[in-house]
């Protein structure tokens, strides 16, 4: 219980520091605002917000950095839920029934749920870091190209379980992803692939493709509705959810925090990969899985705590062992190392009361986050209220405007445009373009730590059936991918034979 | 009458032209700066750039905004620069890859003819590094192992075609031995798989396993450089152990092709002075950055003699242009 005595004490200098606790308050609302705004990440909040710490004292400039993550990370959600604009990519998989919910009239449902469900699982993942890094820290380095490769496998199967009704026309907009992942350059190789000698398709710009398949395709179907000028909805109500709801969504968020801060730890695996895993287990272990896809505020509760869960996760290897667990972390470790603090075995012992400081600093963003997102539901709501004839040259502009920001490249606005029409079909015709962000997400991700292990065991495929993480993780896949197909075809079968 | 007035006209406007001409070069900077970093915010390159326009705007007496265009390793930000208008008011921040890329079959849409060199900043040696259990003890155990154990030893890179990549692969062909290269998307995950004890070495630069080192995990076997590194004094270059490779990164402030010279002048100064400042040099310090300032005939001399080894050794490799 050491842990406890030395955190107790960070939480005693922590309040002694005003400083700090109004950086954090700061932080935390840069973060939400840039969170919300389609094309401006985590990441790049953390990165915009770095060199202003320079000139600050280690805690209060790295409290206000993790406000900003914590923050950004929620964020997102929120214009999923409201607009089906997801702001970070692990939103993408929050939009699938927050938005269902929004166009059910229960958007303050799910946004109290997603506030409550991300600062639960930021929290616990926090105190998780604080008291588990020792045993985690030694999992994450276990990981090599085999288990990333099978994780990855895993990550694609979900696909199946995201399609909605149809899991067929899932798995084909999930091969289109597929497709459009082989863009680029080769990971392991170097040489461009498709991409005509145009210098700026050699790294897909997944973002713009992620905004213009959700944001621009949902604005330019409204372009085509009568009902232009009329006022979307109703106001946000049921905003704090009732004791009911948290009963119903406690084991949800619980087991979504723990996968997302195990995905965490795990290199390479962010908050995108927690949030859609944890939507798949969501739906696995619940009663009424063909619910998900409908508006389930199971599935919101899970993709928020999965995703904040993977900050604690992510933190955790980055201050251990000084390697970063994804972008965000990555970008951190260098904040860390600006201030005297270089991560790795040797943090814990010669800064001890700096880090736990922090650690009682990161708890507090993520109170002042639940606050925070609570008391600007309400304002935030009002952008319903605005008729859609305003609402949608609004999304559009937005749309235009997060594309060109992650680069600063206009060729980036193109492919959202591009995107946007591609979204829109797809959307006439009933496919997900969730399976396409996924597949874009994961399909590098298998591609080339497939091909990295084998570079590592000289060409041999022993490491598909050697290795227990990964025989494991493949286990899982096959079990994902094809459950939900062959009871899709067990029920059509049974539906023909009951017609006939 | 009509006739001179216009003259007269045009003698002023010609007039104004003239002196409004070099009222400009006189009077340069005479606004905002913008400093194109072709790597995305919160990396080394973009650390070291937001330090540089931090302490460089007092010299220049105008502020420098610091703007990221990623993509395409580095090709999207490095064409901007080169095709930015020659007026001083767009400079880039130049990394090594400026005279790798055009050399790879990737049709890059400029060479370093397109640039215009004005300070070298920084600059990091490779490095030959193990996990603290390898069995590998010295820089001779591992080429004694390497030689009698064609393919065994498998080190990470950053990426393929990327610097370090090309850093083992000159010390393969300089050494006379074979190893298996891993790519990995940059140096971390490369150093992440060697602790984990995935690989068996990497060559990453110093600075990058720096922390490691110093923890106690990782163990520096040789340094790819013509001198030993400052920080660690009793690790050997392979030089003194007669393999003659020397592969570093670099990062510098650069300019598009034909700057005037009143410009690249009034630049150079302002680049002396800031990599002089103590303040710039303790934030280098700070980000285990290692300063190695170069004015601009010495960093146009570098990055041409770069050049030269990349053409010659990518086509040796087979990564080149076809």
């Amino acid at each position: 219980m050491e842990q406890l005595t030395m955190l107790l004490s960070g939480f005693a200098t922590l309040f002694q520091d005003p400083w700090t606790l109004i950086l954090a308050v700061f932080g935390v609302a840069v973060g939400i605002v840039i969170g919300a705004l389609p094309g401006l990440t985590a990441t790049m909040g953390v990165a915009i917000i770095l060199p202003f710490t320079f000139g600050m004292a280690a805690v209060p400039g790295l409290t206000m950095i993790c406000g900003v993550y914590f923050g950004g990370v929620y964020a997102g959600a929120v214009t999923a839920i409201l607009l089906r604009i997801p702001g970070t990519p692990a939103a993408a998989a929050t939009a699938i029934d927050g938005y269902e919910l929004t166009k059910k009239g229960e958007g303050g449902k799910a946004l109290g749920v997603a506030t409550f469900s991300s600062f639960t699982g930021g929290f616990i993942s926090i105190l998780m870091l604080v008291f588990l890094s020792p045993i985690l820290a030694s999992f994450a380095l276990k990981f090599s190209a085999a288990e990333t490769f099978a994780l990855a496998v895993f990550g694609l199967s979900i696909i199946a379980s995201i399609s909605g009704s149809n899991p067929i026309k899932g798995l084909m907009a999930g091969f289109l992803g597929l497709i459009i992942a082989t863009i680029g350059l080769d990971p392991m190789g170097g040489f461009p692939r498709f991409t005509w000698g145009i210098p700026d398709l050699m790294q897909v710009p997944f973002i713009p493709v992620m905004i213009g398949l959700f944001a621009a395709s949902e604005a330019f179907k409204t372009i085509g509705e009568s009902d232009i000028a009329a006022k979307t909805a109703v106001a946000l109500k049921n905003i704090i959810p009732t004791r009911e709801t948290f009963r119903h969504i406690a084991g949800t968020v619980l087991r979504s925090t723990f996968l997302g801060a195990f995905i965490g730890c795990v290199p390479g695996a962010g908050a995108d990969i927690a949030a859609f895993v944890a939507y798949n287990e969501a739906k696995r272990f619940s009663k009424h899985p063909e619910n998900f896809g409908k508006g389930e505020v199971l599935a919101v509760a899970a993709c928020e705590s999965g995703a904040n869960g993977c900050t604690g996760g992510a933190m955790l290897p980055m201050l251990t062992l000084g390697v970063p667990g994804d972008a965000v972390t990555a970008v951190m470790l260098g904040a860390l190392t600006i201030q005297g603090m270089q991560p790795g075995p040797l943090l814990f012992r010669d800064h001890a009361d700096k880090v736990f400081t922090l650690f009682a600093g990161m708890l507090f963003c993520y109170v002042i986050m639940l606050a925070m997102g609570l008391g600007s539901l309400r304002f935030i709501g009002k952008l319903l209220q605005m008729p859609k004839s305003v609402l949608t040259p609004l999304i559009l502009a937005l749309s235009i405007v997060g594309s060109y920001a992650i680069n600063n490249n206009t060729f980036d606005i193109g492919i959202m445009l591009v995107s946007g029409v591609i979204g829109y079909v797809m959307q006439k015709y009933d496919f997900p373009p969730s399976p396409v962000v996924l597949a874009l997400i994961m399909g590098p991700m298998a591609e080339s730590n497939f091909r990295r292990a084998l570079t590592m065991t000289g060409g041999s495929y022993d490491f598909l059936w050697t290795r227990p993480i990964t025989v494991g993780f493949l286990l899982l896949a096959a079990a994902s991918l094809l459950l939900p197909v062959v009871r899709y075809l067990l029920a059509r079968r049974r539906s023909r034979a009951a017609a006939a | 009458m009509k006739s001179v007035t216009f003259s007269m006209l045009g003698a002023v406007c010609a007039g104004v032209l003239v002196l409004g001409g070099s009222a400009f070069a006189a009077d340069y900077p005479s606004k905002q700066l913008e400093l194109v970093v072709p790597y995305a915010a919160g990396g080394g390159t973009d650390l070291l750039a937001r330090a540089y326009a931090d302490t460089a705007k007092n010299y220049a007496g105008q502020a420098i905004g610091v703007v990221n265009k990623t993509g395409g390793a580095g090709a999207i930000g490095l064409s901007d620069i080169a095709r930015g208008k020659a007026d001083g008011y767009k400079i880039g921040m130049g990394t090594v890859e400026m005279s790798m890329l055009p050399h790879m079959g990737q049709n890059a849409a400029f060479t370093i003819k397109d640039f215009t060199p004005i300070a070298r900043l920084n600059a990091e040696p490779s490095a030959i590094s193990v996990n603290k259990d390898s069995p590998l003890k010295t820089v001779e155990e591992f080429l004694e192992f390497a030689k009698a154990n064609p393919g065994k030893i498998r080190i990470g890179n950053s990426g393929p075609g990327a610097i370090w990549h090309i850093a083992a692969a000159a010390l393969e062909d300089k050494a006379g031995i074979t190893v298996t290269h891993v790519p990995f998307d940059g140096a971390a995950p490369a150093i992440t798989a060697l602790l984990g004890g995935h690989i068996e070495a990497v060559t990453v630069s110093v600075q990058e396993v720096a922390s490691h080192v110093d923890g106690g995990n990782i163990r520096l076997l040789a340094v790819l450089d013509n001198q030993r590194h400052p920080k660690y004094p009793d690790i050997p270059t392979l030089k003194e152990k007669g393999v003659d490779v020397a592969v570093s990164t670099w990062r510098g402030i650069v300019g598009p092709a034909n700057l005037p010279a009143d410009v690249v002048a009034k630049l150079s100064d302002i680049s002396a002075k800031t990599a002089a400042d103590p303040a710039f040099q303790e934030t280098l310090k700070k980000m285990n950055l290692t300063a190695a300032y170069l004015d601009a005939a010495g960093f146009k001399d570098a990055i041409e003699k770069d050049n030269a080894f990349f053409e010659e050794f990518m086509a040796k490799l087979g990564i080149g242009k076809k």
